[in-house]
């Protein structure tokens, strides 16, 4: 358990924010505390859909259950938040 | 006695670079203050500054410009302007007066250096007069608002911006010590007279007076064209500077100057200047858009001087180009959406008339500025104010100083440059921001944005008032929407329209 902070970069916002989160923290967790600061503030929600995270320049998502210790994610890395749309 | 003409002795009189008996030439005039680039000093004096005036010439065009600026300020102190303008209006001068006089007597300083250390002559001369130019805008420029603190304390900001650690603040204090404070005379040239004033201030002031005058405030326009009368002379001491250089196998080390100094200007005019073209300045007042002025007086006017020179166009000039479209949107969002942060009022500038005039100008802004700015309305029509504030800060870049943002909505294409360096990740909000930080890292590499400031624990309590307490924001000073919110009605009477 330690704060861990990170550079949010959320799809369809305009700017790159703070998020303080914590390392035992899921990528779900993490993508709420980003969603915090981005939708419904600058981004329209999208219901049904869920947030994933990826590393800057991947395309691969992380594991929603990953956690921030796991993920080899470095403090004040920069992380996408991208919407995955609903699987039917 | 017949007097002589002014240039049948000018060059003999100025030409002033004797031979020291006493001290040696880097005594007379250390290197690193003097930035001799390895050309002997005869070569220096080929400097042929392309205004000549002499000091007693200076003076008397200097009293008539004071004597007409200030019978202006004079004759129209009980006019109402102010009291009457747009409070639009209003927020530019707030955000002009904090962030330009101090500046200015920093110039002075700068231009001070050029005229004791340079060693070509004709610098050292048309610096003299440089440096009591930026004296006059100090005093001028921390003169005229005076008059408005006991009405609106933000326009206090006008002194005291620069003594605070408030974001802009920083961010301006980080480009001119870097340009103009911590540069030897030769790069203060190139980078301060050439690169800022050359580049964008001449003109942009010339632009701010048309704006002003257009607005009604006559004042203020005339505050600004006299100053510019100044920039358009002192503007100059770049370029034969680097004409020297180019003629002395230099070129390589101009070019890299100028690239720094144009960039760092054009990030720092994306945030002041653009917010007040495009969204500040009232729709009916507007007579260009400020990619529409950029590309005429800004892009137009500094590529030829460089080609005329014999420099390139700096690499990142196609980035430069593309930038012109974007950026300013951004910062203009950030500044209104972390409102609370800055000394003047911003103006939202997103009526549903004044949103058509932006999709005209760049088309396609509906469809990505427009989608952050569609969020804010919604918010603001449904009561939920809270929302459109902000409770973390903006990641900003460790060479500009302002947030790291670029295009949303549905053309998102937002980066972030960051690079490792000693152990430590930086970030940057562009490619050149970055390119910049690598051509000196050890020059940049110590300083800590507000961003980092507030990781190391220097902002207390660790939250928005601990953040407007650390950037010296007191209440009555923190900004807040211009209108008022005002302009949100159009959008409540849209929504009860659709709904009936």
């Amino acid at each position: 358990m330690a704060l861990f902070p990170l550079i949010s970069n959320f799809e369809g916002d305009f700017v790159l924010q703070l998020v303080p989160v914590d390392t035992e923290n899921t990528m779900d967790e993490v993508a709420a505390a980003a969603a915090h600061h981005s939708v419904g503030r600058r981004v329209k929600p999208r219901p049904g859909h869920v947030i994933r995270v990826r590393k800057q320049g991947s395309e691969e998502l992380i594991p929603r259950t990953a956690k921030i210790s796991e993920a080899g994610i470095k403090p004040m890395e920069c992380l996408e938040f991208v919407w995955e749309a609903p699987k039917h | 006695m017949a007097v002589l003409n002014r240039t049948d002795w000018y060059d003999v009189a100025r030409t002033t670079n004797w031979t020291p008996k006493y001290v040696t030439e880097d005594e007379l005039f250390p290197p690193e203050l003097s930035g001799s680039f390895d050309i002997p000093m005869e070569k220096w004096e080929a400097y042929d500054e392309p205004y000549k005036q002499t000091y007693p010439e200076y003076v008397k065009v200097q009293r008539e410009k004071d004597a007409g600026v200030y019978s202006v300020k004079a004759a129209l102190e009980r006019s109402k302007m102010f009291e009457n303008a747009d409070p639009g209006w209003q927020s530019v001068l707030k955000l002009h007066f904090g962030a330009i006089p101090r500046g200015e007597y920093a110039a002075s300083t700068a231009e001070a250096r050029m005229m004791r250390f340079s060693k070509a002559p004709g610098m050292r001369n048309m610096a003299t007069l440089g440096s009591m130019d930026e004296i006059r805008h100090a005093q001028l420029q921390l003169y005229f608002p005076h008059e408005h603190v006991s009405k609106d304390r933000q326009f206090d900001w006008a002194h005291k911006a620069f003594d605070t650690n408030e974001w802009a603040a920083i961010a301006s204090r980080h480009f001119f010590d870097d340009i103009m404070m911590a540069r030897d005379a030769i790069s203060v040239g190139i980078m301060l007279t050439f690169g800022f004033e050359t580049g964008f201030t001449n003109m942009q002031f010339l632009g701010l007076a048309a704006d002003a005058a257009e607005a009604g405030d006559f004042t203020f326009s005339s505050l600004i064209s006299s100053i510019q009368t100044d920039e358009s002379r002192h503007a100059q001491i770049g370029g034969p500077t680097l004409q020297i250089l180019i003629e002395n196998g230099r070129k390589e080390e101009a070019q890299k100057k100028v690239d720094i100094a144009f960039w760092r200007a054009w990030r720092l005019f994306s945030v002041l200047t653009g917010p007040i073209m495009d969204y500040y300045t009232p729709l009916e007042h507007r007579k260009q858009s400020f990619k529409e002025f950029m590309q005429e007086w800004i892009v137009e006017q500094f590529e030829r001087s460089i080609l005329d020179l014999g420099l390139d166009k700096p690499w990142y000039w196609d980035i430069f180009l593309e930038q012109l479209d974007q950026q300013h949107h951004g910062m203009h969002l950030g500044v209104w959406y972390w409102r609370p942060t800055v000394w003047w009022n911003p103006t939202a500038g997103v009526t549903p008339e004044e949103r058509d005039w932006l999709e005209e100008k760049y088309p396609g802004w509906n469809d990505t500025w427009g989608h952050c700015w569609d969020v804010i309305i919604d918010n603001l029509v449904e009561g939920r104010t809270e929302l459109t504030l902000p409770e973390t800060l903006p990641i900003v870049c460790n060479m500009c100083n302002l947030p790291v943002n670029y295009t949303p909505g549905n053309g998102w294409n937002v980066q972030d440059y960051s690079l490792e360096y000693n152990g430590r990740l930086y970030h940057f909000g562009s490619e050149p921001d970055r390119w910049i930080f690598e051509q000196e890292p050890e020059r940049y590499a110590g300083h800590m944005t507000l961003v980092d400031r507030f990781l190391a624990g220097l902002v207390q309590p660790m939250d928005l008032g601990g953040a407007l307490a650390y950037m010296d924001l007191a209440p009555g000073e923190s900004g807040d929407d211009a209108h008022g919110y005002s302009w949100v009605e159009v959008y409540k009477q849209l929504r009860m329209k659709k709904a009936s």
